[in-house]
């Protein structure tokens, strides 16, 4: 990953001046693509994301690594207001895409330009193809011919047509589970989006079907925004650009993965991925 | 290269005594109860069908099916059409609403009328069917003035199997996975096309399913319609009100009291169409719930039997 200079350290807590100052000096040459700041959030009256500030950078993918509970899952919804289907959340704190507060922006804009996939594949009790055409009607994307070919390339891209390009009519449900989760990366890339965010994607699967995801994931980078949730710290490692550590509803640090994983700033994260707790 | 051996304990593999014996006693005991409670429901039901059968298909023959009512004899042919019509057009009017109240059980239950319409649909099923018979008298053929007929019949069935529809289709969308609507909100869905594109198709087994129970339900039903439907020998010609509408429960509860084997042979005529229909609409239920079927596989996450 590229040698790290003295100008690309952050040493700043994050959300401080100093983490910003060194973060838009040093880590992220490229642009931002989404910036967090302050994020606080809350389940009916209980609290479990305390002052997250964040940036991530365009076309790079970032790791959130941390124990589970510690509001990883939570933190990815909120940046694509997907929280605000569930009843009694409550949302403080500033998410800007693009440098727009993604508040102030429709909401269906919003996940178009900011797709998920979640931990256990989820398919519709759909064909391979509706599935990956679903996005595309509801957003009244394209005609018939397009449609069929924005299923193909979708499909291409997310490394499975040549798996299902024979029985895409079938049942989504005829696929393995690699091939499901593929098929749910195909489904959200179909509306082409801006940023992926992807939930601990691989947690359910094999370690060939998880290695063809991250080959995917790094293919999928020079385009696309990735951000993903991982239990897995060799995941982390082998994919991520960044790296954020979460801990009890806190981003504890963020940095180069490269440093997070060999020169921790914080006991904490020392600690997490040397597998003395979590 | 071997991995290195486990030392187990030889005391785990040993099976546990002492309450071994107590264990197994509870295990017959258990499995003693089962079987008994079975084989009383099972001989119940076994009896009841031979009866209704043996005895229905005696009193079988074309006429039954081609001819309408004369006094105490003739066929009944008026009586199937009349419980047909009156179960249809029960369902017809019970699942629009009946639907309507399950999604927004299900799916929109914020404010203070979600717990309101599921305690009513609670109380419904309590309700006895001769309470709402009595009702349907009262408003329908009383007060609007539709003598008994193929409108108050049909309402009567409407209420009793409205309960029904719609908690079954609560509980059918309530099994939809949560990870379902938000693959689908995440795409950019809004509330009504998740519910309605997604939830709905997911659900429909369940659906059905309920919807057929409810026409069973009708189809069985006698109480509701003495007051509402009426009872007549002729074939239904097409008036909602104002005409009284035949239907087999009636034949199956008048005539086997009746002096004459004619009454008797129709009574168990009848009651060998009504468990029919109720068997074949069983069926159609299982059919729908097969795991087999084809749409069935479409839905990994409801269980199925190892
Ligand atoms: N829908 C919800 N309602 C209430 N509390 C929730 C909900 N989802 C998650 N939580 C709580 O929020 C905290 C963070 O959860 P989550 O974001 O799923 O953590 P992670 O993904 O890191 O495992 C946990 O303590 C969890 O119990
Ligand atoms: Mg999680």
């Amino acid at each position: 990953m590229g040698n790290l200079t003295e100008s690309n350290v952050i040493t700043g807590v994050p959300g401080s001046e100093r983490f910003v100052q060194d973060f838009e000096k040093g880590v992220l040459q490229s642009t931002l693509k989404i910036s967090v700041s302050q994020l606080n959030f809350y389940y009916g009256p209980r609290q479990v994301l305390f002052d997250v500030s964040l940036n991530i950078a365009d076309r790079k993918i970032t790791a959130l690594i941390g124990p589970s509970g510690c509001g990883k899952s939570t933190f990815l919804r909120t940046l694509n207001r997907l929280h605000e289907t569930i009843h009694g959340t409550r949302m403080e704190g500033e998410v800007l895409l693009d440098g727009q507060n993604i508040l102030e922006l429709d909401v269906v804009r919003v996940r178009r330009r900011v797709g998920m996939v979640f931990q256990k594949s989820n398919p519709f009790p759909k064909s391979i193809f509706e599935n990956v055409a679903y996005g595309l009607k509801i957003n009244k994307m394209g005609g018939r011919g397009l449609i069929q070919e924005i299923v193909e390339k979708s499909l291409h891209r997310a490394a499975l047509w040549e798996e299902v390009k024979d029985h895409i009519h079938k049942s989504a449900y005829s696929l393995s589970g690699g091939q499901q989760q593929r098929l749910c990366i195909a489904r959200a890339l179909a509306v082409d989006p801006e940023v992926l965010l992807l939930d601990e994607p691989c947690s359910a699967l094999d370690p060939i079907a998880t290695a063809k995801i991250e080959d995917l994931l790094m293919d999928l980078a020079s385009t696309c925004t990735i951000v993903i949730v991982t239990h897995n710290m060799q995941q982390a490692a082998r994919v991520a650009d960044h790296t954020g550590f979460f801990l009890l509803g806190k981003l504890i640090e963020f940095n180069k993965t490269d440093i997070i994983f060999k020169n921790p700033a914080r006991k904490e994260t020392e600690d997490y991925i040397t597998g003395r707790f979590g | 290269m071997g991995l290195p051996a486990i030392e187990i304990p030889e005391t785990a593999l040993r099976p546990v005594s002492g309450r071994g014996l107590q264990r197994r006693l509870f295990d017959y005991l258990g499995w003693g109860l089962c079987t008994l409670a079975f084989l009383l429901l099972g001989s119940a039901m076994t009896w009841i069908l031979v009866v209704v059968f043996l005895r229905g298909i005696n009193a079988l023959n074309f006429s039954v099916i081609t001819h309408v009512t004369e006094g105490t004899g003739g066929g009944l042919l008026n009586a199937i059409e009349g419980t047909l019509v009156l179960a249809l057009g029960g369902i017809m009017l019970a699942a629009p609403p009946g639907l309507a109240a399950g999604i927004y059980l299900a799916e929109f239950d914020r404010g203070r009328l979600a717990p309101t319409i599921r305690f009513l649909a609670d109380v419904l099923v309590g309700v006895p069917s001769i309470v709402i018979g009595y009702f349907g008298y009262v408003t329908m053929v009383v007060a609007l003035g539709w003598k008994f007929s193929v409108a108050a019949g049909s309402v009567a069935l409407a209420i009793i199997s409205l309960p029904y529809i719609c908690r079954t289709t609560e509980m059918a969308l309530r099994q939809v996975p949560r990870a379902l609507r938000e693959a689908a909100y995440a795409l950019g869905a809004s509330d009504g096309r998740v519910t309605l594109g997604i939830c709905v198709p997911a659900a429909l087994p369940g659906i059905l399913t309920g919807v057929l129970l409810a026409l069973a339900i009708s189809v069985g039903e006698t109480a509701p319609l003495l007051y509402t439907a009426g009872w007549s020998s002729y074939l239904w010609t097409g008036h909602f009100t104002n005409e009284p509408v035949g239907y087999l429960t009636y034949v199956i509860w008048a005539f086997i009291t009746e002096p004459f084997e004619s009454a008797h042979a129709l009574a168990y005529a009848a009651a060998f169409f009504v468990t029919l229909f109720v068997l074949v609409i069983s069926i159609l239920t299982r059919m729908v719930l097969d795991e087999n079927a084809g749409w069935r596989r479409l839905r990994p996450w409801e269980k199925r039997k190892p």
